[in-house]
């Protein structure tokens, strides 16, 4: 075969090398070109600062003293990279003449009644929100504009917050997911030397029959047992081994029957589906908030109260506006519809409970009853609010009378025919009408 | 007497299926045990079953519906609730009247609303409480703005800086009950004494 063509081996290199050139080429020229473009860039912001261009000072310590006062004064309205309830301020030294924001700043008011045009959108724009009166100097209002210039250039750090909570969260999953692996593995090393066991006692009873086999001075009976046949027929049919079938199904059915009447009435573990997707994981998890927050009865009245839709408002007009889930509340609020949340927690109603009376007074933890809500993405019944229950905490629960003029009397008549401490018991707790009537 | 596997085996399954289902979970709600007893026949002010045809199994109403139906007709949205009737108004278990200055009217609210209380130890200890139930999220345990929501909420001012330090009383009154800015109104959420008591407390915050 010859190796003709382009592709023969003087050609490989020149054609290498002509290709090698012709990239350091194309890589040079870019190179110049950036170069010769920052360079340009740079003079002409040398040649800005020069001259003073826009009138707004560069020093750090001016830079620093509007960092402190856009901090305690502007940032409830207003940030550099996005709408808060004002608009963004990114560059907003080009947008508007210096004096122009000078006097906005001072009085937005007069701007907007002067009839300037801008003003007056701007004030459309945002629903007619009045911006608080500034009163600064200019050179206070140049050092804040200085800070917003120095921040206008920096790139918007996006919300670092919930990556490193999701990050947590996730090397928790892990963690619970090690120990489940953990056990798979012991149960799975169990297994194999069980089995290796088994296979071991078959081949040591095998070779021991085979050594019987070949004496000869046996007696009859041993003679059976060595040349006796293992039949599954014969075993299912034999006695003792219906009995102990039988036996066993029943029990296994007798359990299973009365574990299940002892289910009767009890909704343990009853995790509906609500109509959102509101996770308490997030809201009571992750951000914190106190279940008193939205559950506003819980300490004036017998029921906690599922919130409003106002009471959701209050942080979602602004917080994951663009979600399908908080769409529903919205359309909940503008049709004045009412959510229909599932209950979770049916008391029967025969039985009479309280929550102001419990976390009021009793200043139980909501997590005693309901368990780790915080935890739940979506909401379970962890207790079996069974009466046995109930009776069992007033039985150990120590009366809250710390600063409750109401039980003084209690306390001291108790005090003087017993040493132990104030239970709910002793103040009635088990009495059928308290919670029956 | 030769034993019937056969009866047992339907036995056995037949007791599985009468209480394999009474065990709640999920979507399951469980089997109750006296229907009759559990269900309001009150109407209920948290439970609204409007299914007129709910337990009509055991029922025996009256108006032929069923044993579970609990919702009030004669309401919008069939709901057990009802909005107090217009024109009236609530004197609540503190004995105060509704607030009445409107949303708009802060300015003149910071001049003109004083608290009803004096700004004792035990007013304070309880604005502080309800302080770290109702508002720590956004506004920080030390007023800063710095709370888990207020830091992802943003625009949530110091109370110690700039001009927040030095509002009066009766504008962080107006505040709470109708909001500014991007704070919602918790008017709703709080009754009028707790929010003085909690007022107490963020003025004690301002002059930290």
């Amino acid at each position: 075969m010859t190796n003709r063509g382009f592709f023969d081996s003087d050609h490989k290199t020149q054609c290498f090398l002509l290709i090698a050139m012709m990239l350091f080429k194309t890589f040079f020229s870019r190179l110049a070109l950036t170069l010769m473009l920052m360079v340009s860039l740079m003079a002409s912001s040398i040649a800005q600062d020069a001259s003073g261009g826009d009138g707004i000072p560069t020093d750090e310590a001016t830079i620093s003293a509007g960092q402190s006062l856009f901090e305690d004064n502007c940032t409830v309205c207003h940030a550099v990279h996005e709408v808060v309830v004002g608009p963004a301020l990114k560059d907003v030294h080009e947008r508007r003449p210096l004096d122009w924001i000078q006097s906005f700043i001072r009085n937005s008011q007069k701007v907007i009644q002067s009839g300037d045009e801008y003003a007056v959108k701007l004030y459309e724009e945002y629903n007619k929100t009045e911006m608080t009166s500034f009163d600064f100097s200019n050179e206070e209002i140049n050092s804040i504009l200085a800070y917003i210039k120095v921040e206008s250039g920096k790139t918007p750090v996006a919300a670092a917050e919930e990556p490193a909570a999701d990050g947590a969260s996730a090397t928790q999953a892990g963690a619970s997911e090690g120990v489940s692996d953990f056990v798979m593995y012991a149960l799975v090393i169990n297994l194999v030397i069980l089995v290796l066991i088994l296979i071991v006692l078959a081949m040591i009873v095998r070779v021991l029959t085979k050594y019987l086999e070949q004496k000869s001075d046996l007696d009859v009976e041993d003679q059976e047992i060595i040349s006796a046949r293992f039949s599954l027929a014969a075993l299912f049919k034999s006695k003792p081994m219906i009995a102990i079938m039988t036996i066993l199904f029943v029990a296994v059915i007798t359990k299973t029957v009365i574990d299940s009447l002892f289910h009767v009435g009890v909704q343990q573990g009853y995790a509906p589906v609500q109509p959102i997707a509101f996770s308490h994981e997030i809201h009571a998890g992750q951000y914190d908030i106190d279940c008193n927050y939205c559950h506003t009865g819980v300490t004036k009245s017998k029921n906690a109260n599922i919130p409003s839709a106002n009471i959701c408002m209050n942080c979602h007009s602004a917080i994951k506006t663009d979600s399908d889930e908080i769409a529903k509340i919205y359309a909940a609020v503008e049709n004045n519809q009412p959510i229909e949340w599932v209950r979770v927690h049916n008391l029967p109603d025969l039985a009479y409970f309280n929550h102001s009376q419990h976390v009021k007074v009793g200043g139980l933890e909501c997590q005693q009853c309901h368990g780790e809500v915080e935890t739940m993405e979506v909401v379970r019944q962890e207790a079996p609010l069974t009466m046995g229950w109930c009776i069992d905490c007033h039985r150990t629960t120590e009366v809250n009378s710390k600063g409750n003029a109401y039980y003084d009397k209690l306390v001291e008549l108790h005090a003087e025919h017993s040493k132990e401490p104030m239970r709910v018991e002793d103040i009635g707790g088990l009495e059928c009408s308290k919670c029956h009537y | 007497m030769r034993f019937n596997w056969n009866t047992l085996f339907v036995g056995a399954l037949a007791a599985t299926a009468l209480f394999g289902c009474t065990k709640a979970g999920g979507e399951n709600q469980g089997v109750e045990y006296a229907p009759n007893m559990y269900h309001s026949v009150a109407y209920e002010p948290l439970k609204q079953i409007t299914d007129k045809e709910a337990g009509s199994w055991l029922s025996n109403r009256e108006d032929g519906l069923g044993e579970f139906f609990n919702s009030n007709v004669n309401n919008p949205h069939e709901m057990n609730m009802r909005e107090p009737v217009a024109g009236t108004v609530k004197r609540d278990e503190n004995g105060f009247l509704p607030y009445r200055l409107p949303a708009d009217s802060l300015a003149y609210a910071a001049e003109v609303v004083k608290s009803p209380f004096e700004k004792t130890e035990a007013v304070v200890a309880n604005g502080k409480a309800l302080y770290e139930k109702f508002c720590i999220q956004c506004h920080g345990d030390t007023g800063q703005g710095d709370g888990k929501v207020g830091v992802v909420f943003k625009g949530v001012p110091s109370y110690s800086k700039g001009r927040v330090a030095e509002v009066s009383e009766g504008h962080i009154f107006h505040v709470i009950t109708h909001g500014k800015g991007r704070m919602g109104a918790h008017g709703s959420q709080l009754n009028q004494k707790e929010r003085w008591e909690i007022v107490a407390y963020v003025q004690q915050l301002q002059n930290q």
